[in-house]
Order: structure tokens, then C-alpha cells, then sequence
């Protein structure tokens, strides 16, 4: 439990994501291209407006008939028409590989995310992982579906139209590439500062949610301590710096749009003045000033757009970086192919440490006798929990060894490892889906007469049948949810279908309330029926049932016997016994005989069946 | 700009949305009225372009004219800088309006949450109105943030009416009945783009969820299997998602395509109609440029009138929702004539029979865990006993006194204490009331030095939010060290060591013991540990305390008390 959480997932770096995109992107092959193509089509379709309106005046000014600028009228209403049937082709391809390639990106991720190293999942925990879930996947979204798109289109459309305004009239066109110096170098500033600013606007909003969903939550608290003008300060805070990262990012817009905005009607006045000038002296006709002059007004749209996008790419590209780098976490284990000779499972001089120098566990030595039950009990921060860790083969152990039938359990194939030894903790997640999903995912291949008859072993099978549907009811969230007790229960049959010989019970009862607490102790006992259990102990009820006790301190296990042996023993597991029976400090002298009659609860083993009759 | 957030948001009006709004607006006068002239300047300096252009054209080109030539594109470049500045000013004032409107609406919102406090925790489902609520806070926004362009839309439109009219009565008419028609045809497709949009957003939604619902679970996935059964639904969904995009797409396609088609149509009819004028000289070349600019030019603040109304439509059901929130009341009804707190006293519930006398440190053992919480809100005043029954403290009841008063006296530590996001110092002493010493003596008393030092910079370090980086013990040790630090003369705990381990429990129970000395302390606990250290222990069955003494007496004289006690199922 004194884990660090400071394990933080590793990030790709920029050649790692440009690889990555550029597979993305090439695995698309001929699709991509026939999409490049239609944008083509669509931006020089687009072109014709300009040009043939510049033919109009250029003849309107000579003097020209009726027929002729219906004629061009009727060849710009084809060309309206073609481009339009061409922007609907493109939009869709390039929609239909965006999605394609989206959807691609989001299951690559979940397939490392569910084959991430157990000690890594331990280790890690998942808020870093939900981010890149949701709010990466998302950001990627917003690249993939339309950045990327709007980019290209921008591209296209603006190459194009400067390439038309320079065949039109290249003298009448040429001025304008004053504006390209200014435009880059002023969109180079901003992007350089945007990115970190909007990434700040986001983590600054998000934060500004948690505070309201704590405050909402917290409101018993909150009521209770006096803590109603702390948490509107905090929610004013919060709106401080919302405000700091706004201004920021408004600060830098109002360096750049200035510039942009300028650089947008210069090239219109160039082509006017330079052009009307070329003209008067002859150089260019009336339709080529014209036609220049709308090109570059035209303009405006696909160069704004393509700035615009910019940022919303680079914060794609980060995000990218986030979800490929799941993929970097080296794998903590390998296989050796090694198979156990018997179910014993052993610790031998064990020494383990999360950070280095910090050893948690200090030369651990512990021989599992198959079948036996073991209570690990001891103070917080004594290593309990990273010890049964250790022995369901989760982490390696540092120095020493933890086998199973002579084999180090980090050297078995993960399946082969949830067949040996399994942790149970306190943390029942209920998965969205049916109560048979659910269970499923023990043993796919289970059909629901197995199903119901696990359910039974464990008492859980006459509140799974009361549900609407039965097996099939939707629980999690977003359907039924389970109580605590019944959240255990599922988690309990899972283990019976998953059927391992060994299970580490880690406080796995400790938070239900009591009567709950009973119910599932019953569950529990049909579990470890014919298994080998080693049970991290809050309740002193189970060390006593236990086989043996063995009480940890500092990393070290300072007491190992019997419940009686430890009792006759007098140290300090004792003391707590006897404190826990009200009969007065140990001091008072060795209680081998302290147990008083009336408690006989076998916490268990289904043993003795007259002690279940409530 | 005006600096947020708002030393004091006010007191809103919550007749009605329509209402609020106008409370919104009206807090933010000066800064609408910025954005609407600059929004104003902005729009007309486009709509000048084409006007310039075409005189340009007329006066310099085909008038031959250099000095006019050069006057004309003196003026468009002016009319670009003014614009450039106005866009710059008309986007700050959209931004200041913007926040200004959403931050405003953000602390109305928290200021209630935190007023409502336990309320809220009571009612569960008002935390989801609450929270989206907050979302909300965005759509307001937006309204306000838009009145800048809306007002640039109308006066430009009208004054491209009036230069088109002016200048073509007949043309003119084409453009500005053409523009609406327009616009109203495009209607049409956008609702089964939405529709597919909505349902789009929906796959997507639960595609995320069910995305962190594997993550969340991920340590039950990897310790019992089933990551293949898993991704394959998750593909299985993914795909879905992926369809549902491309039928989105295959909608959103032809309404960009029809965004190209239905203008650049309108744009040929004018040319085509406008070049035919010309040919009679009844138009200029220059002009019929400048009307191939205006018909491209409206098209804009058409746009933006669409826009309009789905934001207003939008921000009247966001206001809606909001004022659902801003006019709840709490729960417990405040005394209009509090009496002052006694000192000192014993405290006494008549619905179950039990008092502890000052000074005393009592632990109930509650047959059903729900009883305890019962009884533990009474004793705090989060709930009123019903009818003729009372709680009372040095005889006075709870009901007589300020509510504010009650909680600085009576400090209850519910079964499911908060930690927030901060500093741990911060977390254990919110009010900077205590000195080093006194914390230290707290985490002492808490038995939650572990917990300090598994946070890197121990009680300077950070808290994530929940303090989800700790145990679930060392959360509630953390949360027991606080509520103890707080020295209230009365303090209730309800089950503060349910997730230790017995070791610490025991040692918690003295230290408790000698933390609260003198001072009245109830614990609700079936923990032998806790209540062997009582000076009485309680029994609390069907509401009613039906036994009272010294825990090991009970334990051996009393069998309803043993079963639950020991949890004896035998004798139960």
C-alpha cells in the first residue's frame, strides 16, 4: 500500500509518432491517394468562378452579345456543379479512412493497454491511463475526423488557387508573395507559444471540474468542518486560473491576427493596384485583373482555415504520443516454458523494494504447505499487502524467490499463472455488460448451467435469478449496481471458474459492513474449499481460524505458529487477542487458555454447518 | 476585460430563464456594448471590400485613371487595417463576454454547491443535475460571446441591402431574397445530419465508457483473464462507432457539397443576370464585380444568424437547467431566533434513548450499521428526529440553535469522510488553527504516520483529487487525524476504523482514548478493540439503546450484545 505512485507510463517521442503516422497513413495506400485526387479535382473545379468572371468583364468591356455570357454563364453553372459533386467524394472517402483510421488507433491502444505488465497495473494506477483513454483518444479524434481533413483540403485548395492566379497572369500574381515572409514568420511565433496554451486551458478546465465534482460529493464533509467558504475560494481559484490560461492564449491571438488579417487583403490590393498599373500600360488585360484579384480574395478562406487547424494538429500529435507510448512499457516478465512439479508454493530470502535502497520486505522465508490457511496479520505499513503480492506472482521478487512446484511464478506464462495463484482484493470492479459477461471472463468457455452452479456453490444464485433478467441483467454503470456484498460475490465466482490452487486474500472482506460481512464470509468459505489460502487478516476472527498465524512487522515476519502456539507464545499477538476479548493487557500473563466458549465461528470452512443458521 | 473571478457574482433572478439571461446581460453591459460596435465596424469592413474593389475597377482600370487607381487601393488597403483591428478588438470583447458570462454562471454554481453541502450528499440525484449544470455554464457563454457578430451581421446586411438596392433595384432583389431563400434550403439537410450526429455522439459516449470501464477494471482483467474476450468487444463496438462516422459522413458530405452547390448557383445567377445588365449598360464592370463580392459576402451573416438562434435555443435550456440548481433550498430549516450554544452539556437523543454525559467517551455498537448512521445524524443535526422527539444539548435542542453553531460544536465524522485535492497540512488542518505540535499530536493520535510518509513531501506533499493515491485505511486514518484536529467539544465517529487492520485498531483505541480526555466523544463501532477502551458501551438495536455498561460485562452478561458483538452467529 506504500506503493509510490509516481510510475508514471512512458510518452513516444517525435520520431517514434511520425513513424507510427506515417504507417497509418501509407497501410491506407490507394484509398489515400484516390482521396488526394478528388480534393485536386474539387479545388481546381473550384477555380473556374474567378476566371470566367474575369472573361466576362474582359468582353462586357469590349462589347459582346447575349449569347456569349450565357454561354460562359451555362460553363460556370457546370463547373459549380462538378466541384460540388467533387467536394461530396472526397468529403466522404476521406471521412470513411478517417474513421478507418481511427478506429484502428483506438483498438491498437486497448490491445497494450490490456497486455500491460501486471506489476505495471499494480504500480501505475489508472488515472494516467483513463486520460489517454478518454481525453487523448478524444483529442486524436478531433485530429483524425477534421484537422487532418481541413488541413489537406486548406493545402490543396490554396496551392491550387495560387497556382491558377500565376497562369492567369504571373506579373499581376507575383506581388503578392510579399505576404508569405510575414504570415510565416508570425505563425511561427504563435505556434511555437499556442500548443502549451491550450493544453494549460484544458488541464486548467478539467481541474476546474474535479473542484465542483469534490465539492458536490463532498458536501457531508464539507458541512461537517466548515468548509463552505474554503471550497468557494477554491472554486474562485480555479476560475483565476481559467481566467490566466484564457488571457494567455487571447494575448497570443492578438500578437497573430493581425498579422494574418493583413496579410490576407494585401495580396487583394497588390493585385489591384500592380495589375490596374499593368493594365493601364497595356501589360494585362481588364479579365486577368479581375480574375486575379477574386483568386486572392478567395484565398482568404483556405489560408484561414489551414492556420486555424494548426494548433488543433499539434495537440493531436502530443496526444498520439501519449497513446503510442503505452506501447514502450518493457514487459516484466518472461516465460521460460518451466513446469511446476506440485503445487507448493515457497518464499525464499525474499527481499523486495519499490524504490531502490527502500527495502519493503526484508529476507522473507515461508514454506506454503498445500491446503493450508495462512492469516498474515501485522500493523499498516508492515508489508502485508506487498508480500501477497509477491506471492501471487505480481511483482518479481528484488533478492530471493517466490516458486510454485520449484518454478519462479514470474517465469510462468500469465495464463498458466491465474491457474497456479490468484490475489483477491478489496476492489471489486463490476464490468459493463450482462452478469454472465461478467463471469465469463474467467472461463469463456462456460456455459450458464456452469455459471449458475458457481453462483450456487457461493450463495449468490438466488439474487442473481431475482434480477430482471437473470444471468443476463446489464450491471456497471450504466445498468444495475450491484451492492458491495454482491460486487464480492461476482468477483468470487469468478475465482471458482478460474479455478487457481492458491489464492492471497488481501483484506478482500474488510469494508462491507458486517452482516454483509457474514454473507460473504460464507461465499468465501465455499471458494477455499479444497484450496490453498493465504489471507492478509483486518479481522482477528480469521487469524484464529487459520491454520497458522504469521504476524509481519517492518518487513519481517517476527511471529509464525499456530493460533494456540502464538497465544501460548505471549508476544504480541497475544496482547491483541487478548485485548480483542476484553481480558485486560497481556501483561497480566499468557492466555493459552483465553478463548472464551461461545466463540466457535468458523469463519471459513463451511465445516460445520450448524454455526450458518441466521 | 474585468478581472475573474468576480469578487461577489451576485444574487441572481430565478423567476426565469428568460430572466436570468437578462440578470447575465445586464451584468455585463459595458463589454456586450464593446463587442457590438467593433463586431459592427468588423462586418462592414468586409462588406466594403467588394464595394472598392469595383470602383477600383471603374474609376482606375477601365476609367484608365492612375491617381485614381492608386486612391481606390489606398482605401481597400485602409479598409483591411481597420478591419484587421476591429476583428482583433471584436474577438477580445467576444472572449471577455464569453468568460465573463461563464465564469460568473461557474461560482453562482459553486457557491451553491457549498451552501447546499450535506443537502446535496442527501439527494443524490441532484449531484447529476448539479454537474451538468456546470457544463452549462458554457452555453451561456456562448450566447453572450456571439451578440457581437449578430450585431455586425444585421447592420452589414443592411447596409450591402441599401448599396445593392441603390445601385440595382432588380439585382438587388434577386440578392437579398436569394440569401434567405438560401439558407432555408440548406435547413432541411441539417436535421438528418443532427440526427446521426446525436446518435453518433451516443456510440461514441458509451465506446468511452466502455474504454474506462476496462481501464478501471484492469487489475480484476489481468488477474483473471479475459483481455481477449474484451478487446473483441470492444472492437466489436469500435466498428460501430466507425460505421456510425461514416453514415454521419455520408449525410455531412452532401451538405458540404450542397454548401458549395446552392452558393456558387446564387453566384452564377447573379453574374450571369449582372453581366447581362452590363451588356445594356445598365451596370458598370466594376459593379458587377462588387455584386459577385455581395453574394458571396451575405452569405455570411446568414451563417451567422443560424448560429444564433441554435445558441440562444440552447442557452434558454442550459438557463433552464441552471436555475433548477440555483433556486434549491437545504433541507434543515434555519431558526429565526437561534439560541446560543451551551458550553457544556450532556447530549441526549429521545428517539433511541441515548445521552452521554459531558466529558464522556462512549462507544455504540449498532446491530444494523444504517442505525448507527441514524443515530449519528441526529446527533449532528443533518437530519430532524421525527415528530415530538429531539435532540438535545445542555437541555437545549439542536432545532434552537444556528445551524453554524451546531456544526462548530457537534463535529460528526461520517462513515465515508472526504478528503480533497491539496496539500496533506492543508487537508488535516483546513482552517490554519493548529500548531506543528498539534498535528503532529493528531497523526499521532490517528496512528497515520505511514500514511504522511507514503506521500513524497509527506505533509507538504499533494493530494490527488479523493486522495485516490492512498489506502483505503490510510484515508481514513488521514480523515480521523483531521476530524480530531478540529477539537470540537463533541465529536461523533462513525466506524472510523472499518478498513484498518486489528494491530492499528488497537492501538488507535488508546490513543483515542487519551487524544479525547475530557472532552465528549462518541464512537459508533462494533469493534471489540474500540469498545473494551469505552467508559460505556452502548448497545443500539431497533433504534432504541437497549443495553448500557462496561463492554466486558455485556460481553459476558449480556447474549444481544455478544452476538454482535463478537459476531457469534450461535447465540444469535
Amino acid at each position: 500500500m506504500s506503493t509510490p505512485n509516481s510510475a508514471l507510463l512512458p510518452v513516444a517521442d517525435i520520431a517514434e509518432v511520425k513513424a507510427y503516422a506515417s504507417t497509418l497513413i501509407r497501410k491506407q495506400g490507394r484509398t489515400a491517394t484516390g482521396v488526394l485526387v478528388s480534393y485536386a479535382l474539387a479545388g481546381i473545379t473550384g477555380l473556374a468562378g474567378p476566371r470566367l468572371l474575369g472573361d466576362i468583364v474582359g468582353a462586357v468591356q469590349k462589347g459582346t452579345t447575349r449569347a456569349h455570357v450565357d454561354r460562359i454563364a451555362m460553363i460556370l453553372a457546370g463547373f459549380v456543379v462538378a466541384q460540388a459533386i467533387f467536394v461530396r467524394l472526397a468529403r466522404y472517402a476521406s471521412s470513411v479512412i478517417a474513421e478507418k483510421v481511427f478506429a484502428e488507433l483506438r483498438e491498437e491502444f486497448l490491445r497494450k493497454v490490456i497486455s500491460l505488465p501486471l506489476s505495471t497495473v499494480e504500480r501505475a494506477g489508472t488515472g494516467d491511463l483513463l486520460t489517454r483513454m478518454t481525453s487523448d483518444i478524444d483529442a486524436m479524434s478531433r485530429s483524425v475526423r477534421f484537422a487532418v481533413p481541413e488541413v489537406m483540403i486548406a493545402i490543396a485548395t490554396a496551392v491550387l488557387t495560387l497556382i491558377a492566379a500565376f497562369i492567369t497572369a504571373p506579373l499581376v500574381a507575383l506581388p503578392c508573395l510579399i505576404v508569405f515572409p510575414l504570415l510565416f514568420l508570425a505563425t511561427r511565433w504563435y505556434l511555437k507559444r499556442a500548443p502549451q496554451g491550450y493544453l494549460r486551458e484544458r488541464r486548467v478546465y478539467s481541474h476546474m471540474f474535479a473542484g465542483i465534482t469534490e465539492t458536490l460529493e463532498g458536501g457531508r464533509t464539507i458541512d461537517a468542518l466548515g468548509l463552505r467558504d474554503k471550497r468557494i475560494r477554491r472554486g474562485d481559484d480555479d476560475v483565476r486560473r481559467a481566467y490566466v490560461a484564457e488571457r494567455y492564449t487571447l494575448r497570443l491571438r492578438t500578437m497573430w491576427y493581425p498579422f494574418t488579417e493583413t496579410a490576407y487583403v494585401i495580396p487583394v490590393v497588390a493585385a489591384l493596384l500592380v495589375g490596374g498599373l499593368l493594365a493601364n500600360s497595356g501589360h494585362a488585360s481588364l479579365a486577368q485583373v479581375t480574375a486575379v484579384t477574386l483568386y486572392f480574395q478567395q484565398l482568404v478562406d483556405p489560408v484561414d482555415r489551414l492556420l486555424g487547424w494548426l494548433d488543433e494538429l499539434q495537440v493531436g500529435a502530443s496526444s498520439l504520443a501519449r497513446l503510442v507510448g503505452v506501447g514502450r512499457v518493457p514487459a516484466d516478465r518472461v516465460a521460460t516454458g518451466a513446469q511446476p512439479d506440485g503445487e507448493q508454493l515457497r518464499a525464499d530470502g525474499v527481499h523486495f523494494a519499490y524504490r531502490t535502497g527502500r527495502d519493503v520486505l526484508h529476507g522473507i522465508d515461508l514454506d506454503v504447505r498445500p491446503g493450508e490457511r495462512i492469516a498474515m496479520v501485522g500493523p499498516s505499513g508492515a508489508g502485508k499487502s506487498t508480500l501477497g503480492r509477491l506471492l501471487a506472482g505480481i511483482h518479481g521478487p528484488g533478492d530471493g524467490s517466490v516458486t510454485v512446484g520449484g518454478v519462479p511464478l514470474v517465469d510462468l506464462e500469465i495464463e498458466q499463472l491465474r491457474r497456479e495463484v490468484a490475489l483477491v482484493t478489496q476492489e471489486h470492479h463490476v464490468f459493463v455488460g450482462s452478469v454472465a459477461d461478467n463471469l465469463r471472463l474467467a472461463k469463456p468457455s462456460a456455459d450458464d448451467d456452469q455459471l449458475r452452479s458457481v453462483l450456487a456453490s457461493i450463495d449468490a444464485l438466488d439474487w442473481v435469478t431475482a434480477l430482471p433478467d437473470g444471468l443476463d441483467t446489464m450491471v456497471g454503470s450504466g445498468g444495475l449496481i450491484l451492492t458491495p456484498a454482491q460486487a464480492q460475490q461476482i468477483a468470487l465466482a469468478r475465482l471458482v471458474l478460474a479455478d487457481p490452487h492458491t489464492l492471497v486474500l488481501d483484506e478482500a472482506t474488510s469494508l462491507l459492513d458486517p452482516r454483509a460481512a457474514r454473507r460473504l464470509e460464507r461465499s468465501l468459505a465455499a471458494v477455499v474449499e479444497g484450496r490453498t489460502v493465504i489471507a492478509i487478516a483486518h479481522r482477528l476472527h480469521t487469524a484464529h481460524d487459520a491454520d497458522r498465524v504469521a504476524v509481519m512487522v517492518g518487513g519481517r515476519i517476527v511471529e509464525l505458529g499456530s493460533h494456540d502456539e502464538l497465544i501460548a507464545k505471549g508476544g504480541s499477538y497475544a496482547d491483541l487477542w487478548a485485548s480483542w476479548h476484553g481480558e485486560g493487557p497481556a501483561s497480566s500473563g499468557p492466555h493459552s487458555s483465553g478463548r472464551p466458549v461461545s466463540l466457535s465461528g468458523q469463519h471459513w470452512t463451511p465445516s460445520d454447518p450448524s454455526s450458518h443458521t441466521d | 476585460m474585468r478581472v475573474l473571478p468576480l469578487a461577489d457574482p451576485g444574487v441572481p433572478d430565478v423567476r426565469s430563464p428568460i430572466r436570468f439571461l437578462i440578470w447575465v446581460v445586464n451584468g455585463q453591459r459595458a463589454t456586450l456594448t464593446g463587442g457590438m460596435i467593433f463586431g459592427i465596424i468588423w462586418m462592414c469592413g468586409q462588406a466594403t471590400v467588394p464595394f472598392v474593389v469595383g470602383r477600383g475597377i471603374d474609376q482606375g482600370i477601365t476609367g484608365h485613371s492612375t491617381s485614381a487607381l492608386l486612391t481606390w487601393s489606398a482605401v481597400l488597403l485602409g479598409v483591411g487595417i481597420v478591419q484587421a483591428a476591429s476583428g482583433v478588438s471584436r474577438h477580445r470583447f467576444a472572449v471577455a463576454n464569453w468568460l465573463t458570462g461563464t465564469f460568473r454562471v461557474e461560482q453562482l454554481l459553486t457557491r451553491q454547491a457549498a451552501r447546499l453541502g450535506a443537502t446535496l450528499t442527501q439527494r443524490v440525484q441532484l449531484g447529476d443535475v448539479v454537474s451538468s449544470a456546470t457544463t452549462d455554464a458554457g452555453y451561456i457563454g456562448n450566447c453572450l460571446d456571439i451578440t457581437a457578430r449578430l450585431a455586425g451581421s444585421i447592420v452589414s446586411f443592411i447596409a450591402v441591402a441599401i448599396i445593392m438596392l441603390s445601385t440595382s433595384v432588380e439585382l438587388g432583389l434577386v440578392v437579398l431574397i436569394g440569401v434567405p431563400v438560401l439558407m432555408l434550403l440548406i435547413g432541411p439537410l441539417l436535421r438528418p445530419l443532427h440526427h446521426r450526429q446525436t446518435e453518433l455522439r451516443a456510440s461514441v459516449g458509451q465506446l468511452t465508457n466502455f474504454g474506462a470501464d476496462t481501464v478501471a477494471g484492469l487489475r480484476v482483467l489481468r488477474g483473471v483473464g479475459g483481455e481477449r474476450e474484451f478487446f473483441t468487444r470492444y472492437q466489436a463496438r469500435s466498428q460501430d462507432v466507425r460505421r456510425k462516422g461514416v453514415s454521419v459522413a455520408a449525410v455531412g458530405s452532401i451538405l458540404d457539397a450542397a454548401e458549395v452547390l446552392l452558393p456558387g448557383v446564387f453566384v452564377v445567377l447573379v453574374t450571369w443576370l449582372g453581366a447581362r445588365l452590363a451588356i445594356q449598360n445598365k451596370l458598370t464592370v466594376g459593379q458587377l464585380v462588387s455584386f459577385y463580392g455581395y453574394a458571396a459576402f451575405l452569405l455570411a451573416p446568414m451563417r451567422i444568424a443560424t448560429e444564433v438562434a441554435d445558441k440562444w435555443t440552447r442557452g434558454l435550456v442550459a438557463a433552464k437547467r441552471i436555475l433548477r440548481v440555483l433556486s434549491l433550498q437545504p433541507v434543515l430549516a434555519q431558526t429565526t431566533h437561534p439560541v446560543a450554544v451551551p458550553r457544556d452539556g450532556d447530549l441526549t437523543d429521545t428517539t433511541s434513548g441515548f445521552t452521554v454525559r459531558s466529558g464522556e467517551f462512549v462507544v455504540v455498537a449498532a446491530a444494523e450499521p444504517s442505525q448507527a448512521s441514524a443515530l449519528a445524524d441526529r446527533l449532528g443535526r443533518y437530519v430532524d428526529p421525527d415528530g415530538e422527539q429531539q435532540v438535545l444539548f445542555g437541555n437545549v435542542p439542536l432545532t434552537a440553535m444556528a445551524l453554524d453553531d451546531v456544526r462548530a460544536t457537534i463535529l460528526v465524522s461520517d462513515k465515508d469522510p472526504r478528503l480533497f485535492a491539496g496539500t496533506l497540512r492543508d487537508q488535516l488542518d483546513p482552517h490554519r488553527r493548529a500548531s506543528v505540535a498539534d498535528v503532529d499530536d493528531a497523526i499521532d493520535a490517528a496512528v497515520a504516520h505511514d500514511a504522511v510518509e507514503s506521500i513524497p513531501g509527506g505533509l507538504d506533499g499533494v493530494l490527488d483529487e479523493r486522495a485516490l493515491g492512498l489506502s483505503g485505511g490510510q484515508r481514513q486514518r488521514i480523515a480521523l487525524a483531521r476530524a480530531l484536529l478540529a477539537s470540537a467539544p463533541v465529536l461523533v465517529l462513525d466506524e472510523p476504523t472499518s478498513a484498518v487492520d486489528a494491530y492499528t485498531e488497537a492501538r488507535i483505541a488508546d490513543t483515542l482514548l487519551a487524544y479525547r480526555a475530557g472532552k465528549t466523544t462518541i464512537v459508533l463501532s462494533t469493534s471489540p478493540l474500540m469498545l473494551d477502551r469505552a467508559d460505556r458501551a452502548l448497545l443500539l438495536d431497533n433504534d432504541r439503546i437497549v443495553a448500557d455498561g462496561r463492554h466486558r460485562e455485556l460481553v459476558s452478561g449480556d447474549a444481544r450484545y455478544r452476538s454482535v458483538v463478537t459476531r457469534d452467529e450461535e447465540s444469535a
